[in-house]
């Protein structure tokens, strides 16, 4: 963010009077830049969805670094998860790939296609729903591993569209 | 269902009087509702040369306009067949589009014979690996006599047919190009073939038809031609066809079934999706059976994991598997620090990440994990098992889960001694047998399924995974397991053809040929060929019951797995979890396809 300065003219009239008071004023505040402040920014971005946390990617390089950190998309996967995840999840998880992948490539076409059948009604999800994910997760790992980056589709099922 | 056909008024051959039968034909089809409509627009439209094509240059009644259509068709189809078929006609008028269709399909009606003959020889035999699609059905030389013979000898025919079947094999075959055109409905369906009809007397035309099959160029024997209405009717005739085949194979009329298995293919021209790939991988199964062709594929076992990896991808059955027996290992494992799994098929081991993740997220971290992995033999000697085995132990290095790793090979499960296996006593080591689909071909030899099972109770397993398919294709009696097996795959097919992409993928078609190797086996082999022995989960119940086993019930938390899972699926909503006494089985709708049991000693004393 930018701030300008302006010189105070010598012999200002009543409406350059405001202007000055009020250019004055703006050099007496703190000039405020959430990129100062990167706790609160991380907290906002906590609460984008994921698209939205793409976006915010492309604005600058500092929230480029932020929005890609797995600690957000970690706080994005298990949002809606009534209880907190086990420690050892976070190791598992990031040797696998991290927090994103998991994300893009798991929890959110399964909570996209329950929440659109009946399965989950509120967007509340349960172990259930995080250990299916996990164990899809991981299948892909695996396959990709085994078959080696050839097109590995055991996760492609969820690509599809549904039949409503 | 609505008659159609006129043989008395139009006696097979001659369509020469066709024409005038045309007329005719119309106001007997009155009883059809669909036909009333039919007969309204031509009512209007009898006499009126279509204005689009006059401009071209030809000259077709508006009235003729379907038929016409419908007769260029199948006259495509049959060019397409049998390029060599048209030698010799003269078409005086051209632009009398009408006259000239009929003059050409007459012209197949009554063909020289000698025609035929290069057309016999120049076939190839059916190939195992083909697609359905290209299915030519040419028996070998030495039946080709008897054909050839027949049908220069058709007023002799008919005795040939004289069996008093329910399926009213009067129907016979045939597969002619030419079909009666009383049906007006046919310009619904996109081909149109002909087929036996199920009323009509024993009537046989005069002379001998040569036939573009739909499918490949099939010769036909004598048949009288009778259209199709809607593709329900086919379907339902095609099953009947089926059914009659089978029956005659059953009786080993194999001239009947023979003729009866090109009408099959014939009538499969006419469908689409899934009833057409189960109908063509009966039939060639069929054909297979009735002209003896042993052995069946000898594909080696890295195909058939392949196949088995594109059915995995395409739809949930193996997934479903896969989860609620790790869901049932995952829960007996609860409390042990070592623990060994059996797994009787390991195949490409996609069953496992899935157990190693859940036991590093365990409460009270991992135990130490070691699996034995069974499998056939490779050709060339490749160690497919120890290649699976080491991406297994980069997993579960990456998971940080201590892992080990052994591999055998055999032939046949009743060949492993639980000594070779290195099992250590339960106070030290929980183990868990796992068998997805492995225990139906031990059926196909005597005693080998006692004798695993003995093996498996001195591995004093913690839990025993089976997961099997659920029909009973173990029948003694053949018919019993045809028709077993058709309404289960006909299931399979269904669903298959449910999450399907256009055009089909890669995945989906060699889903299919995985399936259809099974219906061959089901079909068409017998004795220790035929391994393909699957039986209901009630049998399995019996039988490992009286083994000294007693059912685990997988709990609620591997049935909401499974739902969920389903879920996921396009098509979801066709498949159906059920929950039956502690097992879970999954299904198409109605019918149930596959179940997971788990089994555990009978525990005798009350520790």
């Amino acid at each position: 963010m930018l701030t300008m300065r302006h010189q105070p003219r010598p012999s200002p009239r009543p409406h350059e009077a405001m202007q000055q008071m009020k250019a004055e004023d703006r050099e007496k505040k703190p000039k405020f830049c959430i990129n100062d402040h990167i706790d609160i920014l991380i907290e906002i971005l906590k609460h984008l969805d994921g698209p939205s946390l793409g976006v915010a990617s492309s604005v600058c390089r500092l929230w480029c670094t932020i929005a890609r950190s797995d600690s957000i998309w970690e706080h994005l996967c298990f949002r809606h998860v009534s209880s907190p995840p086990p420690s050892s999840l976070r190791t598992i998880v990031v040797a696998l790939g991290g927090y994103k992948e998991l994300y893009m490539v798991c929890v959110r076409p399964v909570l996209s296609r329950l929440l659109h059948s009946d399965l989950v009604r509120s967007s509340v999800w349960t172990r259930d729903e995080v250990q299916l994910s996990l164990s899809l997760f991981c299948v892909d790992y695996y396959e990709r591993r085994l078959l080696g980056d050839t097109s590995p589709s055991s996760l492609m099922f969820l690509c599809k569209p549904v039949n409503v | 269902m609505n008659k159609r056909n006129h043989q008395d008024t139009s006696g097979g051959g001659d369509y020469g009087g066709l024409q005038g039968n045309v007329g005719k034909s119309d106001s007997s089809s009155m009883s059809s509702g669909k036909a009333k409509m039919w007969e309204e627009e031509q009512d209007a439209g009898t006499g009126v040369d279509d204005e689009l094509l006059a401009v071209l240059g030809y000259k077709v009644k508006s009235s003729e306009m379907e038929d016409v259509a419908d007769k260029l068709e199948q006259l495509g189809m049959v060019m397409d067949a049998a390029p060599n078929l048209f030698c010799d006609t003269v078409h005086y008028n051209p632009s009398d589009l009408y006259g000239w269709v009929q003059s050409m399909l007459s012209e197949l009606n009554n063909p020289p014979n000698t025609i035929l003959d290069p057309m016999l020889q120049g076939q190839q035999i059916d190939d195992p690996l083909l697609a359905p699609a290209e299915f030519s059905s040419v028996p070998t030389l030495g039946f080709l006599n008897s054909q050839q013979q027949r049908q220069i000898d058709t007023t002799q025919s008919s005795r040939i047919y004289n069996d008093d079947s329910e399926y009213d094999l009067r129907a016979i075959p045939g597969s002619a190009a030419y079909p009666q055109t009383q049906d007006r409905e046919s310009n619904r369906k996109r081909l149109k073939t002909s087929s036996g009809s199920n009323s009509a007397p024993p009537l046989l035309p005069s002379s001998p038809q040569a036939a573009g099959g739909a499918a490949a160029g099939t010769v036909s024997d004598s048949s009288r031609p009778i259209v199709l209405a809607d593709s329900q009717e086919t379907g339902v005739r095609l099953v009947h066809t089926l059914m009659a085949c089978a029956e005659a194979v059953q009786q080993e009329n194999l001239k009947i079934a023979d003729a009866l298995v090109k009408q099959v293919h014939l009538l499969a021209a006419s469908l689409a999706g899934a009833m057409k790939k189960v109908a063509t991988y009966f039939a060639k199964a069929l054909a297979r059976r009735i002209y003896r062709i042993y052995p069946q594929d000898c594909l080696d076992a890295s195909y058939s994991d392949i196949l088995q990896m594109h059915f995995y991808e395409t739809c949930p059955y193996l997934k479903f598997a896969h989860f609620t027996a790790n869901q049932a290992i995952l829960e007996a494992f609860a409390t042990a620090s070592r623990v060994h799994v059996i797994d009787f098929g390991l195949k490409q081991g996609m069953q496992w990440p899935a157990l190693i993740q859940a036991l590093a997220l365990r409460p009270g971290g991992p135990p130490a994990f070691r699996l034995t992995g069974i499998g056939p033999p490779q050709p060339d000697n490749k160690d497919a098992l120890q290649q699976v085995g080491w991406k297994l132990a980069e997993l579960a290095e990456t998971i940080g889960v201590e892992f080990q790793f052994r591999g055998f090979v055999t032939n046949s499960l009743a060949d492993i001694d639980p000594s070779m296996l290195d099992i250590r006593p339960p106070e030290e080591e929980a183990v868990a047998v796992n068998s997805v689909f492995e225990l139906h071909p031990l059926l196909a030899r005597p005693g080998a399924i006692e004798k695993v099972l003995l093996s498996i109770k001195a591995m004093k397993p913690k839990i025993v995974a089976v997961v099997e398919q659920e029909a009973n294709h173990n029948g003694p009696v053949f018919m019993d397991r045809f028709t077993e097996a058709l309404h289960y795959y006909s299931s399979l097919f269904d669903s298959l053809e449910g999450s399907t992409l256009v055009p089909p993928t890669q995945d989906l078609i060699m889903s299919e040929a995985y399936l259809g190797r099974q219906i061959c086996n089901v079909v068409a082999s017998e004795g220790a060929d035929r391994v393909e022995r699957h039986e209901t989960l009630t049998q399995w119940r019996t039988r490992m019951g009286s083994a000294g086993f007693e059912p685990v019930h997988l709990g609620s938390n591997a049935f909401r797995q499974a739902s969920m899972l389903l879920a996921l699926f396009a098509g979801g909503d066709g498949y159906r979890v059920d929950e039956n006494d502690g097992c879970l089985m999954l299904g198409w709708h109605t019918r149930p396809l596959i179940a997971t049991s788990a089994w555990q000693l009978i525990t005798t004393d009350s520790s």
